[in-house]
C-alpha cells in the first residue's frame, strides 16, 4: 500500500468536534490502558539493541502483518481521506488504489533481498542496507540524513493529529492532548522499543480494522446499499462519480504514481522485512497485508461516499468543511459506541505511526550517522532510549507551533522518502549495474529537489501546474539521475558490491 | 528467456516508462496546460514502470534465470492497469441519474475501482504465494546465505564466484574489490 500522506493529516485534520461523551471516554480510557499493559510486558523482554530496533528478528507472520498494516495507515484514512472524497469525489481514491499492487510489489522487489541481507549482515536499518549494497558509509550517511528530514515532518504531523484526537475524546485542550499522546507513545517506545511498538501495532491495527468494517457496514445499511448511495449522488452531482472525480486525469494518475512507486521507499513499512522470524513466512505476507489494508480502507471509501449521498438526500446537514465528514457521521448518525471505536482507532493510527518513526529516527541517529562518520557507539541500546526521548520531545514541541508550519513539515514526508530511497534501494538491490555514485547522486537529488520545491511552494514563490506535485517531480528526477550517473560510472559497478551482497542479489 | 535478457528488458521498461512520465510532467508546465497525451503517457507509463520493477525484483539468477511462470501475472497486471486507466480516459463521461450501475457504480468508476483497485489485490498475492518456492525463496537459499555469513572472507569469495560466475548487466560479478568510500 500505500501509506497515507502525513501532510494531509495536518491540512485536513486540524480540528475535530468534541466527542467527550461517557461512552467515548470509557472506550478511549480502555484503549490507553491496554496500550500501557502491552508496553509494560514488552519492556521486560527488551534486553539488547537488536531487540530494541528489530525485535531480535523474532516476530511471527500474523503479528508482523497486522503491525505493518497499522503503520501503513495514519489518521488520514479515517478523517482526512473520507473528507477528501467528499470534496473531490472518486479521484481521491487514487491515493489508496495502489494498495492493490504495492504490498506484493514490495515483497518481490525488497522483502527477500532485505531479509537475506539482514541474515547475512545483521542489518538494523534501511540506510544499513544502502551502505552494504554500495560498500559506502557515505551513501548510508546521506540516506540517513534524508530520512531524518522526512521523519521530522511525519513526527510533527502525527503529534499534532494525536493532540487533536485526544482533545476530541477527553476534552483536555490541544496542547495537553499532544503531550499526553506523545508521552504515552514515548513511554512505550523508550521502554519496549520496536517490540512494544509491534505488539501495540497489532492491537491498534485490529482495532482500526474492526472499526472500519463496522462503519462501512453501517453506511451500506443506512444508505440502502451501494447502488442506492450512488443514485443519490448521481442525482445531485454526477461528476463526483466520474473515475477522476473533480480532479484532472493527470492529477489522479499522479497520485497513483507517487503512492505506488513511492511505497517502495517508505521506511516504516520496508523496515518490517528485517523482523520476520522465519524468512519463508514471507510467502503469505503480501496476501495477508493486502487483505488487512482493504479492511482498514473500507471506511475511507464508505464514509466519503456515504456522507456525500446522505447530504445530497437531505439526511445529513451540509458539512462546514470536508474534514467533518467522519466526525459528523459518527456523532450524529451512527451509534455512539461505534463513534467511540473509531475515535480510539484514529488515536491508534497516529500513535502507531509516531512510534514507528521514533524508533526509525533513533536508529538513524545512534547507528547510521556514527557509521557514516566512522565511529560506533558502545552502548546502542542505552543511546537508543535517550535519542528516542529527545525525538519525541522535539516532535511534541514542533507540533505546538503554527498549523501551517506543521502542515508544511508533513507535506514532504512521503515524497522525500520516495524520491531519496526508491531508486537507490529498490532498483539498486536488484540491478548490479547501479553504482555508488549513482545512488549518492540520486539520494542527493531527491533531498535537494524535494526541499527546494516544497519551500518555494510554501513561500508562494512558485506554484505547480494542476496535476504536478513536488513529490512526483522529485521522484522522477531522482530516477533519471540514478540511471544517468550509474551509466556514466558503469566501470565502477562491479567494485561496489561485496560477494555476500552479490549472492543475495542473485537469489 | 535468460536471466540477463529478462533483467535488461525489465530495466529498459522501467527507464522508458520513467522518461514517459517525466515528459508528461514537463508538458504540464506549458502555458496552455498539459496536452491530452500527457494523461496517456501516465496511463501507460505507470503500469509499465510497476510491471518493470516487479519483474526486475522477481527475476532470479543462476540456472533458474528469469521469472518463469510469473510472466503471466506480471503481464496480466500491467495490462489490467493500462486497460483500466485507458478505459477511464477513452470512455465518454456519461454519468447521470439514469446511468447503468455496475456493482453499484457507474461504468467508468467501476472499471477503475474494481479493475484497478480490486483485481490485482487478489491475483498478485496468490501468484506470489503459489510460486514462492520455485521463484522467490526456498530453504536452500537461506542456508546458502547463512553459510556464507559463517564462512571466512576467502571462502565467501569462492562461493560468490560459484554462485555468480556469469556477467550480469555488463558487470563482471566475480571481480569485487575492497574500495569503500
Amino acid at each position: 500500500m500505500t501509506s497515507i500522506p502525513a501532510g494531509f493529516n495536518a491540512l485536513l485534520q486540524a480540528s475535530l468536534p468534541s466527542a467527550a461523551q461517557p461512552a467515548v471516554i470509557a472506550v478511549g480510557a480502555a484503549y490507553f490502558a491496554i496500550v500501557i499493559g502491552i508496553s509494560v510486558w514488552a519492556a521486560r523482554k527488551t534486553r539488547t539493541a537488536a531487540d530494541f530496533f528489530v525485535a531480535g528478528k523474532g516476530i511471527g507472520l500474523v503479528a508482523l502483518t497486522i503491525a505493518s498494516v497499522s503503520v501503513s495507515v495514519s489518521g488520514f484514512a479515517f478523517i482526512g481521506g473520507p473528507g477528501l472524497i467528499y470534496a473531490v469525489g472518486l479521484g481521491a481514491m487514487f491515493i489508496v488504489l495502489p494498495a492493490s499492487v504495492t504490498n506484493v510489489m514490495g515483497a518481490w522487489v525488497l522483502a527477500k533481498r532485505l531479509r537475506l541481507l539482514g541474515e547475512a549482515r545483521s542489518l538494523m536499518t534501511i540506510p544499513d542496507a544502502i551502505g552494504v549494497r554500495y560498500r559506502s558509509p557515505a551513501a548510508q550517511g546521506i540516506a540517513a540524513v534524508a530520512m531524518l528530514f522526512g521523519i521530522v515532518g511525519y513526527m510533527a504531523t502525527n503529534a499534532l493529529a494525536m493532540g487533536v484526537v485526544i482533545n476530541s475524546i477527553f476534552d483536555v485542550g490541544l496542547g495537553w492532548g499532544i503531550w499526553i499522546g506523545m508521552g504515552i507513545t514515548l513511554a512505550y517506545s523508550a521502554s519496549g522499543g520496536i517490540l512494544a511498538g509491534i505488539y501495540n501495532d497489532v492491537f491498534q491495527g485490529t482495532l482500526m480494522a474492526v472499526a472500519s468494517v463496522l462503519v462501512f457496514l453501517f453506511v451500506l445499511d443506512f444508505g440502502g446499499g451501494l447502488s442506492a448511495i450512488s443514485r443519490s449522488i448521481l442525482a445531485a452531482d454526477p461528476s463526483f462519480l466520474g473515475p477522476w472525480g473533480k480532479l484532472t486525469p493527470l492529477a489522479a494518475l499522479s497520485f497513483f504514481f507517487v503512492f505506488s512507486m513511492g511505497s517502495l521507499g517508505q521506511p516504516q513499512a520496508v523496515h518490517k522485512y528485517y523482523m520476520l522470524r522465519d524468512p519463508l513466512q514471507l510467502k503469505w505476507y503480501p496476501l495477508l497485508k493486502t487483505l488487512g489494508l482493504v479492511l482498514v480502507l473500507l471506511l475511507y471509501f464508505g464514509v466519503g461516499m456515504g456522507v456525500k449521498a446522505f447530504v445530497a438526500a437531505g439526511r445529513m446537514a451540509p458539512l462546514a468543511t470536508p474534514d467533518q465528514a467522519t466526525p459528523s457521521l459518527l456523532l450524529h448518525v451512527t451509534p455512539i459506541v461505534l463513534a467511540a471505536l473509531v475515535f480510539s482507532g484514529v488515536a491508534a493510527a497516529t500513535m502507531s505511526a509516531a512510534n514507528s518513526f521514533i524508533n526509525i529516527g533513533a536508529a538513524i541517529v545512534m547507528h547510521d550517522l556514527p557509521i557514516a562518520f566512522g565511529r560506533r557507539l558502545r552502548n546502542e541500546l542505552a543511546w537508543g532510549r535517550v535519542v528516542t526521548v529527545l525525538i519525541a520531545i522535539a516532535a511534541a514541541v514542533t507540533a505546538q507551533r503554527s498549523g501551517s508550519m506543521v502542515a508544511f513539515l508533513g507535506i514532504f514526508g512521503w515524497g522525500l522518502f520516495a524520491s531519496t530511497l526508491v531508486p537507490a534501494l529498490a532498483v539498486g538491490l536488484n540491478w548490479q549495474g547501479a553504482t555508488r555514485a549513482g545512488a549518492i547522486a540520486s539520494i542527493a537529488t531527491g533531498l535537494v529537489v524535494t526541499l527546494a520545491l516544497e519551500i518555494a511552494a510554501y513561500n508562494k514563490a512558485f506554484s505547480f501546474p494542476a496535476g504536478v506535485t513536488a513529490s512526483a517531480v522529485a521522484l522522477v528526477l531522482s530516477f533519471l539521475v540514478f540511471f544517468a550517473v550509474s551509466w556514466l560510472t558503469r566501470s565502477t559497478a562491479a567494485g561496489s558490491i561485496d560477494p555476500d551482497v552479490r549472492l543475495v542479489m542473485e537469489l | 528467456m535468460n536471466k540477463g535478457l529478462t533483467r535488461r528488458l525489465a530495466l529498459g521498461a522501467l527507464i522508458v516508462s520513467i522518461i514517459a512520465i517525466a515528459v508528461a510532467y514537463a508538458s504540464a508546465f506549458r502555458p496552455s496546460g498539459p496536452p491530452i497525451w500527457a494523461a496517456w503517457l501516465l496511463a501507460l507509463g505507470i503500469p509499465l514502470s510497476l510491471g518493470g520493477i516487479m519483474v526486475l525484483g522477481a527475476a532470479r539468477g543462476g540456472r533458474e534465470a528469469g521469472v518463469g511462470p510469473l510472466k503471466i501475472p506480471f503481464a496480466f497486471v500491467t495490462v489490467v492497469l493500462a486497460a483500466g486507466f485507458g478505459g477511464a480516459l477513452l470512455l465518454p463521461a456519461t454519468e447521470s441519474p439514469n446511468s447503468e450501475l455496475w456493482l453499484g457504480l457507474p461504468a467508468r468508476a467501476a472499471i477503475v475501482i474494481y479493475g484497478v483497485g480490486l483485481m490485482p489485490t487478489i491475483l498478485l498475492p496468490i501468484a506470489y504465494a503459489l510460486t514462492f518456492e520455485s521463484q522467490t525463496l526456498r530453504a536452500e537459499d537461506i542456508e546458502q546465505v547463512r553459510a556464507f555469513a559463517r564462512g571466512g572472507a576467502g571462502e565467501r569469495k569462492g562461493l560468490a564466484g560459484q554462485a555468480c560466475s556469469e556477467r550480469v548487466d555488463g558487470a563482471d560479478v566475480s571481480t569485487a574489490t575492497d574500495t569503500r568510500t
